[in-house]
């Protein structure tokens, strides 16, 4: 679907205003630490956060831009969010995750506005007593990220059009469904 | 004027060129998607059919809104914050 950029700028929702954040929001009991901010993410601080002396394993996950779509040049990303919702999710799977896999800390962090491509737009960290679960409790955050949160990325492509993406569209190996 | 807040995202806010305005309350909840196809003609087909819509921070079902025979489906009131919610593309 393409489209253009709304240009009411003049009535920005808090929750578009980058001026509102960085946002976070903790489980301090379950070691779960989220964030949504329109500044480059550091992952080493991710992994930093949730890792704890009886994890044996902790796993990083980085998804960045890529600078093609469908083999047409893409030059711009750029992602929006709704954090009353997108909080919500992000911790309902982060809680999921931690029951299931036995996790011992979640790092969640989303980048907002224009994101260069080759630059970081999602940060998973995990943490676990062995490898097992944290590899599968990784694989099923970021799984549960892309079907669920409520982030919209927009691609802007050297030949001027843009579009809205869905995630829904894609497997995870970028195979149409 | 009684008024509740309306968010737009993605496709949507594309479609309409707005992220969010105010819009006359009380509506009924199985009225929503009725009165923006009035003021954006074919936005239903286009857009709200792929959508979901919360109030607050809970989604709300639209369909099962008018479920109700006694006519008592939910209603949003003035100062609700309603957004449509487009299929997410997060990662």
């Amino acid at each position: 679907m393409s489209d253009s950029t709304p240009q009411h700028q003049d009535q920005l929702p808090a929750h578009l205003n980058p001026k509102n954040y960085p946002q976070t929001r903790t489980h301090p009991s379950l070691n779960i630490h989220l964030t949504l901010t329109y500044t480059p993410l550091n992952p080493q601080t991710h992994i930093n956060t949730i890792s704890s002396p009886s994890a044996g394993a902790n796993l990083l996950f980085l998804g960045t831009t890529r600078d093609t779509f469908d083999n047409r040049p893409v030059t711009t990303l750029s992602y929006t969010t709704y954090p009353i919702l997108a909080f919500k999710t992000l911790m309902d799977i982060a809680e999921n995750a931690v029951k299931e896999h036995g996790l011992l800390g979640v790092s969640i962090a989303h980048r907002l506005g224009e994101v260069p491509v080759g630059e970081c737009s999602i940060v998973v960290g995990v943490s676990a007593g062995h490898r097992g679960g944290a590899f599968r409790g990784g694989e099923e955050v970021l799984e549960q990220c892309k079907e669920r949160v409520e982030v919209w990325k927009r691609e802007v492509f050297g030949d001027g059009g843009s579009e809205w993406r869905a995630n829904g569209e894609r497997d995870r190996d970028g195979n149409l469904r | 004027m009684a008024t509740f807040q309306i968010h737009y995202f993605s496709i949507a806010s594309s479609y309409i060129n707005k992220n969010t305005e105010a819009l006359p309350a009380p509506l009924p909840l199985n009225r929503l998607f009725d009165t923006l196809e009035s003021r954006y003609p074919g936005i239903r087909e286009k857009v709200l059919q792929s959508c979901g819509v919360s109030v607050g921070d809970e989604y709300v079902d639209v369909d099962e809104a008018d479920g109700n025979k006694e006519g008592e489906g939910r209603v949003i009131q003035a100062g609700d914050e309603v957004a449509i919610i487009p299929p997410v593309s997060s990662g």
